[in-house]
This record gives structure tokens, C-alpha cells and sequence, in this order.
């Protein structure tokens, strides 16, 4: 069953000045990443997805249920959004408050809300925080806090808005990992992101937007190949991709090893010796 | 010409215990493009900011040793006299706008009205700083109606405008859409080529190791090592201080390739594809 | 994002005029009918600031400042027509209510002082970009500091509303019930005051550091990129009005 069905959606603020046109997507259970230049409508569409903003013309529909007819706190049970700025969200004083907020609110009881919690920090390696101020913490420990506060939701869908910011390379790792485990829980991953080489070792699936519409969706490999379409957006293939096919090699490479192993076998431009 | 020299610098701040830097010295010549690399809290930022005076002038805290910077001692010069010589941008592009101005024009002159430069020389300074930076079409729009690559370029070139010859940023484009970023590096590589020093920490490696003369690796608060790219990125522990090599040095390192001149991985794209296509198994 | 300000730009003769005379045609509005008695005077400088409005082509904003202030205005006269201490003739009655001559000409000088008061801050609020404003003060000797802080304001205060918005939506999307019984409410606004005075203290903090190296702190004399405003009407304005307050004061007390 696909956990997201879009049929035809439009919204803007204003007639004149459209932001998403016509939209028509599914989105089943593999991990997705949307990608695109800020202004194309990510955030809006996001925010579509989560019930903040309804529809002007068009049906969202999250795990079956309308967002026109569902409220913010009823979709927040289906589907949870972790906002680029943990800032923005954190306000209580023990790290396991914090956590327990969204459990709490959507209808956990109190000890299942705890043990929520307690899973949900372990996933993200702070299971040694849990009395903490968040206050006392990094901004990379409250960025792990911010994610374990919507997996603690157990929600079928996780949505991420630009997760690997100021990220160092123990961070993105940290999270790709706990991408892997939600997505191996069986849980639809999506994410609002710029950083072309961690979508392409994470995500299975990859849609472009450009000026309100999807210009590509497919396997993620499949996006990467469409060098063309991705410079209109102003992207530009992971370096690895572009080595890839300067060289000569058969297939669109998305890792490093996978590079390695196609040269090895053989494929691409040969000018040594032979 | 040694454009700055910092000896021995130790830096706590105000009611911490451990050391932030931890007795780093380190030499950069006048022209120099240097990258700043090294894992979240290796004291990176801290390093920025002391060369500019904002450690210690804005912090307080505990300081040891000297930094020299073109001939002024940070300990002992204000920050207004060091804005002069050093400019220095910050990650966040909309807190870097002032908000006391409505134009990106009066934006700019900002600092040159805090400095109490001469009427008669602002205008130019801020022409010259706009078209360096490629906003002058942006003159009289609302500061705060820009994109982030658009706000990024004029706080660098608000920073220009008060003429400094060293300018150090802050992971620049962190913030930033893709095109957003390549405008703002673009505009890095334009004012060194134009004969400023520039440092720049950032974690988006290949630029690092396509645009700096030498890179220098931080971990915990000390120096590791300071050199060029290709020896910084052929380390084998690099992993130890939490960093990855650029791609292209990865690529060739999984097929044993190694520049048979210097005996080091390649770094840039160009390089790469010369060093593999040439590769046989 | 607009700044929070009324200005209205229509490049007309008005908004050339320095703000240092605009303040001191405030003054004038304010001071010459509280010394000069009688309807008269305070009906002239209204119609003339009036006048004054319509040639810089603001007048239609005036109109909602007006409108709302007469509501208030209507009331005073009412209730001091009805109860002023020194009615002593009824002028006319209405309904059972009787109103009297000294209590409906006493409130009649109030709405005349109140409007002629309006009508000037409106020339000074809708012809000057506040940013000017702050610069003429800081002229005149206000601290740059301080300056600073004045006009920031009005264009941060409107950025922050959407990091508020955007706090509340990362709130809600967690659960956070926003509609309902009053209780629900304000039970709702609690999980929004830690996040934002958070955001206000890190953005205030970099802001700080970005202003910092922009020589905020420098001690030199600061100097404008705007010239001095000049001209001939510039200069003779606040003579001439300085000279109608003192021609005011002395006539008064002269009678």
C-alpha cells in the first residue's frame, strides 16, 4: 500500500504566484530524498505532507487518511517531521522530557512514552544523556536529541528537512546509520536535503524539484545519469558520479566503492598499457 | 612577507574547564590560500575568531601566547583597529545582515561609518567591494530580500569594503543551497586571485583540496598538521581525527594509484581522471 | 519582508524636508495652541498640516489614524458634553439626555489639540524612512549605539515572526494540540517560550560577533555615507519655526 498518495496537488499563497502546480506522486516504502534549489517548494510540500498547510487544490493523503479532513495532531501520529534547527523545537530541561513531548502528545501513555523514549535515544547514541540539560549539550547532541524526539513517535513515516547541515563526518555517518535502521524497520525515510554524495549512499529514491513541479523521479541511480537536467536545477552529480563518467564507465557509480569495483573489473576508457 | 604568525596560542573560554586551543603556532604568507579542517569542536571556530580579536576581546576567558597579525598584536590591539587588517564571515548569512539599513548600498557602509572613513571614499570602496563580489545589481534592494548564496556575498563584501588583506570564513556556504554555494566560492576564488590571504574552515572537502595552497588539520584543539592537500589527504589516519579524504584521493587510494611523482593521491577531478584512466589492472 | 514602519515612499517636496524640522514642527503643533488660547490657532496649524499631507500624498493613510482616533474622540466629547464639573447651559438635549455649551466647548479644544497633534506625527512618521530619522538623531547627538538598536528593530522584529511561525509548526507537528478551550491555549504557548527566547539569544549573540567585525564597538567619530540634508529650505525651516514658538510665548505673555 503506498503510505502517501498525492493526487493533483497545487498550493500557493496567492493566484499570481504559484509554488507547487499539479503535483502527482505515491511514496511507498523506500527511502526517498528531494532534492532541488531552495524557492522550487520542498518546504511547502513538506509542510503539505505534515497537514501545517492544506491544500488549495488537490488531495494529500497520508497512510489513507485526508490531510483536509485530519488535524495536525491526528496526521502527527502517521507521520513525523524533524526541523533543520533544533532550536527551534527543544524547551524542557531533562533530555528524556524532551523526548517524551511528541510520545506524550500523540496518545502513548507515560510508561510507553518512557520506553519510547529510551529506544529512541539509544538509536541515536545518547543513551548515556538521558538526565541531561539539552541547553548543556553540543548543537550536534541536540540535532540527535531533535531526531530521537520523532522516532520516539514510532510513526510509519520520518521526515527530514536538510539533516546533514554543519555536519562533520562522524555526524553524517551518525545518521546515515540511523536512516538505515528506520528504513530497516520498515518505516517510509524522506528528506529535504542538498548534499548530493549522502543521497547517494543512503537513498533509494531521489526526486528533483524545479519551480513548483517534479522535473525527475526514479531510482536514485537513474536521477544521477540525467546530468543535463540536473545542471538546469543548478545540481550537480556527486564528484564520484562525475569521475565516473569522464572516465568512461558503464553504469552511474554513486560510491566510491562501487567505482573501484567497476574499474576493476574492466569497464571504462583504457589508455595504459595493453 | 609573513602575513600572520601565532605562537603558543592557548584559549579557554569563560567558565570551561579544558583548553579550547590548546598551544597551536603555525606561519601564513601573505597571498596564501589556506583551508581549516578538523572535526565539530576541534577548535576550529575558536581559531577564526582569535584571529580577528574576538577571542579574547569579546569572550574574555583565559589567553596564552601571541598572534601576530600583519605586524599588530591581537592581545593588545581593539578589535576595530584589527577590522582593518582582518575580516572574518560567519556561517549564518541572514545574522551577518545588519538590520539597521535598508539598502544593500548603505549595508555595506556600515562598517565604514563605525570606522569614521571620509565621505568622499565610501562610495568607491562600496562599488568596488560590490562588483568584486557580483551583487552591484543588488545596490538598492532590502538587504534581507536576498537569497542565502546573495546575503553571503554581501557580508563578504561588507567585510571587503573596509579594506582588510586577510579574510577568514567560517564554513561560508554551510547554509547553503547548492547554487547558493558554488556563487559564494566562486567569489572566494576571485579575491584570491586578486592577491588576498584567505582561510577558509569548511567541511565540503574537494573544494578544500581544489583551492587551497595548504591545509591545515585540527584535532582537539592542536595542530596535526599543516600542509599541502595532497600530503594533508594521502594521510592513512585520517580517520582517527573524524575526517574523510575528497573523493577523487579515495577513488585512487581503493585502486592503489598514486601520483607517480610525488608519490600521493590526486585531488581534484582533472588529476583524478589522468591517474585512472591510465590505470590497468 | 516589510520593516515595521509607515513610511510612505512618494518623492514629493515633504519627504525632502530634513527630520530635525518635521520634530520641531511636532513641537511647534504642540506647543503654540497650548499657549495661544482659543479654537482659532489650533484649527489653522490642523489645516495646515492637513494641506501639508495632502502635497506629499499621504493623505489617505491619515484617514484610518483619524478615523479610529475620533471613535475615542466622540466619547470624550459625550461624556464631558454630559458631566463637565462647569456646564452651566444646555445647548440642546437629546433623548432625556441634557448637553451643555462648557462641557461640549471643552472637549471640542481636546479634539482639536489631539488631531493637530496626529496630523503633525503623521508628517513626521509617513515622510520619513525611519532609518533617516534615527541617522538625523544620531546627529543631533543620540548615541550610535543606541541608533543602532532603533532602527534594527523595526526590520528584525518582522523576521522574527517567522522563526515564531516556524517554532510553532515544529510544536504542532509534534502533537501539540494549538485550538481548543482557552486552557488548551495557553497550555499550548509554553512549549513556544523556550524555543524562542533561545533563537533570540544565539541569533542576538552572532549578530553581536557580525557587528563586532564590522567595528561596532569603535570609538572613532562615526561619520555618514548620507550627506548632511542641505538646501536653503533645510536651513531656514527650523529658524522659522523656533522663531513662531518664541513669537507664541511672547505674545502670550505680552496679553
Amino acid at each position: 500500500m503506498n503510505k502517501i498518495e498525492i493526487r493533483n496537488l497545487s498550493f500557493h499563497y496567492s493566484a499570481s504566484e504559484p509554488i507547487l502546480s499539479d503535483i502527482s506522486l505515491n511514496f511507498d516504502q523506500r527511502s526517498t530524498a528531494i532534492i532541488g534549489q531552495n524557492g522550487a517548494g520542498k518546504t511547502t510540500f513538506v509542510k503539505l505532507l505534515k497537514g501545517l498547510l492544506k491544500p488549495v487544490s488537490g488531495e494529500v493523503l497520508i497512510n489513507g487518511l485526508n490531510t483536509r479532513d485530519a488535524t495536525v495532531a491526528t496526521l502527527a501520529r502517521h507521520a513525523g517531521l524533524v526541523f533543520q534547527n533544533p532550536n527551534d523545537q527543544i524547551f524542557k530541561n531533562r533530555v528524556l522530557d524532551e523526548v517524551m513531548f511528541g510520545p506524550l502528545n500523540i496518545g502513548q501513555t507515560p510508561d510507553q512514552a518512557r520506553a519510547s523514549a529510551l529506544v529512541a535515544l539509544d538509536t541515536v547514541g545518547l543513551a548515556g544523556k538521558v538526565d541531561d540539560n539539552p541547553y548543556d549539550l553540543s548543537l550536534s547532541e541536540r540535532k540527535l536529541i531533535s531526531i530521537a524526539s520523532i522516532v520516539a513517535m514510532n510513526t510509519d513515516i520520518i521526515i527530514f528537512d536538510e539533516p546533514t547541515i554543519a555536519q562533520d563526518h562522524a555526524g553524517k555517518e551518525r545518521i546515515k546509520s540511523i536512516i538505515r535502521a528506520l528504513v530497516g524497520q520498515g518505516k517510509l525515510v524522506l528528506t529535504i536535503i542538498h548534499d548530493m554524495d549522502f543521497v547517494a549512499e543512503t537513498f533509494e529514491r531521489t526526486l528533483v524539484f524545479a519551480e513548483g513541479r517534479v522535473l525527475l523521479d526514479g531510482a536514485t541511480r537513474e536521477v544521477y545519469g540525467q546530468a543535463e537536467v540536473l545542471c538546469q536545477s543548478h545540481l550537480e552529480p556527486p564528484h564520484v558520479t562525475q569521475l565516473a563518467s569522464r572516465v568512461g564507465l558503464g553504469t552511474t557509480v554513486l560510491t566510491v566503492d562501487e567505482f573501484v569495483a567497476a574499474k576493476r573489473r574492466g569497464e571504462g576508457e583504457d589508455r595504459g598499457a595493453g | 612577507m609573513k602575513k600572520i604568525v601565532v605562537e603558543g596560542l592557548k584559549y579557554r573560554y569563560p567558565l570551561t574547564q579544558d583548553l579550547a586551543l590548546k598551544g597551536i603556532s603555525f606561519e601564513i604568507e601573505q597571498g596564501e590560500f589556506v583551508g581549516i579542517i578538523g572535526q565539530n569542536l576541534s577548535g576550529k571556530s575558536t581559531l577564526c575568531q582569535a584571529l580577528m580579536g574576538l577571542v579574547p576581546h569579546f569572550y574574555k576567558g583565559g589567553y596564552g601566547g601571541s598572534v601576530l597579525v600583519d605586524g599588530l598584536n591581537v592581545e593588545r590591539s581593539e578589535i576595530c583597529e584589527l577590522a582593518q587588517k582582518v575580516g572574518l564571515v560567519f556561517q549564518n548569512p541572514f545574522t551577518q545582515v545588519s538590520g539597521s539599513k535598508m539598502t544593500v548600498f548603505e549595508e555595506l557602509a556600515f562598517g565604514l561609518e563605525n570606522l569614521g572613513v571620509a565621505r568622499d571614499q565610501m562610495k568607491p570602496r562600496i562599488e568596488s567591494a560590490m562588483a568584486l563580489l557580483g551583487i552591484s545589481r543588488f545596490s538598492q534592494r532590502n538587504p534581507f530580500d536576498l537569497s542565502g548564496g546573495q546575503m553571503q556575498r554581501m557580508a563578504i563584501a561588507s567585510v571587503i569594503a573596509m579594506e582588510p588583506e586577510i579574510i577568514v570564513l567560517d564554513e561560508p556556504t554551510s547554509q547553503l543551497d547548492p547554487q547558493g554555494s558554488e556563487e559564494v566560492f566562486q567569489a572566494i576564488q576571485q579575491l584570491s586571485k586578486n592577491g588576498m590571504t584567505v582561510i577558509m574552515v569548511e567541511h565540503k572537502i574537494e573544494k578544500i583540496a581544489r583551492y587551497s595552497d595548504r591545509v591545515m588539520l585540527l584535532h582537539q584543539g592542536a595542530i596535526v598538521d599543516f600542509d599541502t592537500p595532497e600530503r594533508i589527504f594521502s594521510r592513512d589516519d585520517l580517520a582517527d581525527y573524524g575526517i574523510e579524504a575528497p573523493v577523487f584521493a579515495r577513488v585512487c587510494r581503493g585502486l592503489g594509484i598514486r601520483n607517480p611523482a610525488s608519490g600521493l593521491y590526486p585531488m581534484t577531478l582533472d588529476d583524478a581522471y589522468d591517474q585512472v584512466v591510465n590505470w590497468h589492472e | 519582508m516589510k520593516a515595521l514602519s509607515l513610511y510612505q515612499d512618494k518623492g514629493t517636496f515633504i519627504h525632502r524636508v530634513d527630520s530635525r524640522s518635521k520634530l520641531l514642527y511636532i513641537l511647534a503643533a504642540i506647543l503654540i495652541p497650548a499657549v495661544l488660547h482659543g479654537f482659532t490657532v489650533g484649527l489653522v496649524l490642523m489645516a495646515l498640516s492637513l494641506f501639508l499631507l495632502v502635497v506629499a500624498k499621504v493623505i489617505r493613510k491619515v484617514i484610518p489614524l483619524v478615523g479610529f482616533s475620533f471613535l475615542i474622540l466622540i466619547s470624550v466629547v459625550v461624556i464631558q458634553g454630559l458631566f463637565y464639573p462647569g456646564n452651566r447651559h444646555v445647548w440642546f438635549a437629546l433623548g432625556g439626555l441634557r448637553f451643555y455649551q462648557e462641557g461640549l466647548v471643552f472637549s471640542a479644544g481636546i479634539c482639536v489639540r489631539v488631531l493637530n497633534i496626529l496630523c503633525a506625527v503623521s508628517i513626521l512618521v509617513l515622510t520619513t524612512r525611519p532609518s533617516d530619522l534615527i541617522e538625523s538623531l544620531v546627529r543631533l547627538g543620540l548615541s550610535p549605539h543606541l541608533g543602532y538598536v532603533l532602527s534594527s528593530v523595526l526590520q528584525i522584529i518582522p523576521q522574527m515572526t517567522s522563526t515564531m511561525e516556524t517554532i510553532t509548526d515544529a510544536q504542532r507537528s509534534r502533537g501539540m494540540e494549538t485550538e481548543g478551550s482557552l486552557l488548551v491555549r495557553i497550555k499550548a504557548f509554553l512549549p513556544l517560550i523556550g524555543p524562542v527566547v533561545m533563537n533570540s539569544l544565539v541569533n542576538t549573540r552572532e549578530r553581536s560577533l557580525a557587528l563586532e567585525v564590522r567595528a561596532f564597538s569603535s570609538r572613532a567619530k562615526k561619520t555618514f555615507l548620507n550627506p548632511p540634508p542641505g538646501g536653503m529650505v533645510n536651513q531656514v525651516l527650523p529658524i522659522v519655526l523656533l522663531l513662531a514658538m518664541v513669537a507664541a510665548v511672547v505674545w502670550r505673555v505680552l496679553q
